[in-house]
């Protein structure tokens, strides 16, 4: 569990004076919309320690891809920089903001890095080049091993800087994979970079998701010979059952404040939705119809649950009210509709539907109005889970025959493959922020 | 005096033989009554009917031997007991599928002492836990469909592996047809 030391201290917060101009000037609500021509220099050696080009280069790549997997940047090409861009000056009088301008810039990235026994310090900053006033400026002190860390705390600060709501980058994303032969629990970044082993069942690990209070994730494993939902504290790695009623105990979702946990139960013979206490304890069956209901989903607000069933004939989406228990339904098109997940912000239900045998990505907003399809193509694109911030969607894609991890924007664009080859890696699921 | 010796040893050989073989005579007149008894021990213990003779002798060759019998009765459901396939996000029984469980039925019947677990299963395509739920509905459905031809309730468990396990990987109709299925695996 070394890795997930926090090794990365935010030591000072260098700039009180947080800048809103920018997010007044260019508003951006969804991602795509517009973008802000960025400049970014690389990192250069603070002081008298030896360079290390390796770090300015680490750090670069991360910070690139986090950048432009958010949509926001229009990158000013590094071939087209000035002079300024080989000055260390991180103050807002050392640097020639006119030389920026010319290139069309409107933000600019500047930063140094120190190595001193073992440890690495990394100074940022980001100035709006044409107000020439600074956005933020962040100090760094971790680990030689923390550069990535370091790279997606800042581009989620970044983000806070110029839009007013952090990114996601330095979350953690939990998901099953078969490298090993068994379908086990791992954990990675989101680029996809330091996937670790979490479960060593052996066995059928299934469907994780991540306490929104803790540091501790549930999931469904066959380990002891039923499909049972199990809780691991992720830093301990102590692990146990919390629900082992006969039949199935799957599809587990935390409740926005963390204090219950929807799943299916068919203890009774047949699939329903059901609450549990963190305790394990029923505290409400929430579905009651013959047919299969599985696959729940919490409203942000904690008050209403996504589902899936075919009560109707074929699998649909369809949302339960958690204390009146009245049963809307919210998909029509389609045969098979599943996998719903509720945005954090809302306003939008992503799901999964087939059709010919190829699942793809859509959202709908709650009242059933404005389905889109976001993915497109071939592979089959399953389980659309959201970034805790609602910009970015994690799922998988079958795409070349074996399921992987993706990532893509809110509105279908920008997806890219993240989980490295041979795992058959499926059932993403994305941390609250870390 | 040697050829004396030589007679008197002669002599001496044959006693020693008969003698010989007196003693070992002796122990054979003992065992007859150690042996059945134990044999006896034995028979109680298992099988008290099998004790009598008559059934040695006027059936077939193992028959005599009702836990032998309960054991073949076993063995035969194990090896017997056949898979049923689904339709497509199905989990009523097609009549093909109802012919193998009156077969299957038969199998059970025979073997009182068997338990059986059923595994439902699905094709790849559909979501994993749609299909968890849609695998259990095909294990109940056999377990029910057996239930009403006489095997006991008691004797079936059922579990759903939904996509997990599939006979045939390949991403083809007649690999999702192999895999849309009902299992059954004698207990131990």
């Amino acid at each position: 569990m070394k890795t997930f030391e926090i090794g990365v201290l935010l030591i000072i917060l260098l700039c009180l004076p947080f800048s809103v101009a920018f997010a007044a000037r260019i508003e951006i609500s969804a991602p795509g919309e517009q973008t802000i021509p960025l400049a970014m220099t690389r990192l250069l050696p603070m002081g008298v320690g030896a360079a290390q080009p390796a770090i300015a280069t680490e750090f670069q790549q991360v910070l690139l891809g986090d950048l432009d997997l958010s949509g926001l940047f229009d990158m000013v090409d590094p071939a087209a920089f000035l002079g300024d861009a080989d000055k260390l000056g991180l103050r807002r009088n050392d640097i020639d903001f006119n030389q920026w301008r010319m290139l069309g810039s409107e933000a600019l990235i500047k930063g140094g890095y120190r190595v001193t026994a073992g440890r690495v310090t990394i100074e940022l900053r980001l100035f709006d080049v044409i107000t020439q006033r600074l956005l933020t400026g962040r100090r760094y002190v971790g680990k030689l091993t923390d550069v990535r860390k370091i790279a997606h705390t800042f581009a989620d600060q970044i983000l806070k800087s110029l839009t007013g709501e952090k990114g996601p980058f330095a979350s953690k994303i939990a998901y099953i994979s078969k490298r090993t032969g068994y379908k086990e629990l791992y954990l990675m970044d989101v680029d996809g970079y330091h996937p670790i082993q979490m479960t060593n069942h052996r066995s059928i690990v299934l469907n994780p998701d991540f306490s929104p209070t803790r540091k501790e994730l549930i999931f469904t494993s066959y380990s002891k010979g039923n499909p049972d939902l199990f809780r691991k504290e992720i830093y301990t790695g102590r692990e146990s059952r919390l629900s082992l009623k006969p039949g199935l105990n799957i599809g587990g979702r935390y409740s926005p404040d963390g204090r219950e946990i929807a799943l299916t139960l068919s203890k009774d013979k047949n699939s329903e939705i059901y609450l549990l206490g963190t305790d394990g304890t029923i505290h409400r069956r929430l579905t009651n119809h013959y047919s299969i209901d599985v696959d729940p989903s919490w409203s942000p607000k904690g008050n209403k649950i996504a589902f899936v069933s075919d009560r109707r004939g074929n699998p649909n989406i369809f949302i339960v009210d958690i204390h009146s228990l009245d049963v809307t339904r919210l998909t029509f098109e389609g045969k098979y509709n599943a996998t719903p997940a509720w945005s954090p912000k809302g306003d939008k239900i992503a799901f999964s539907r087939m059709d010919n045998g190829v699942f793809n990505v859509f959202t709908i907003r709650e009242d059933g109005t404005d389905e889109r399809q976001l993915t497109f193509g071939k592979g089959s694109k399953e389980h659309p889970r959201w970034s805790p911030d609602g910009r970015f969607l994690i799922y998988s894609n079958d795409l070349g025959g074996e399921k992987s991890i993706w990532i893509m924007r809110a509105d279908g664009t920008g997806g890219r493959k993240i989980s490295a080859r041979g795992g058959n890696d499926s059932h993403p699921a994305w941390s609250d922020r870390w | 005096m040697p050829k004396l010796t030589i007679t008197r040893l002669l002599v001496m050989l044959c006693v020693l033989t008969l003698l010989a073989s007196g003693c070992a005579k002796k122990p054979v007149v003992e065992q007859p009554v150690a042996a059945p008894e134990s044999t006896q021990v034995e028979m109680t213990q298992q099988q008290p009917a099998a004790v009598t003779e008559q059934a040695v002798t006027d059936t077939a060759t193992n028959a005599y031997d009702a836990a032998a019998a309960a054991r073949a009765a076993e063995r035969a459901a194990s090896k017997g007991l056949a898979r049923i396939h689904f339709d497509f996000d199905q989990y009523i029984l097609t009549p093909a599928a109802k012919s193998i469980l009156v077969s299957n039925a038969g199998l059970l019947r025979a073997a009182p002492a068997v338990k059986v677990l059923i595994e439902g299963h699905c094709d790849e395509r559909g979501s994993d836990e749609y299909n968890l739920a849609l695998g259990e509905k095909r294990a109940l459905a056999a377990k029910n469909y057996l239930v009403s031809l006489g095997v006991a309730a008691d004797r079936m468990s059922v579990i759903s592996y939904g996509e997990e396990m599939p006979i045939d990987p390949a991403h083809t109709k007649e690999a999702w047809a192999k895999n849309r299925r009902a299992n059954f695996k004698v207990k131990r």
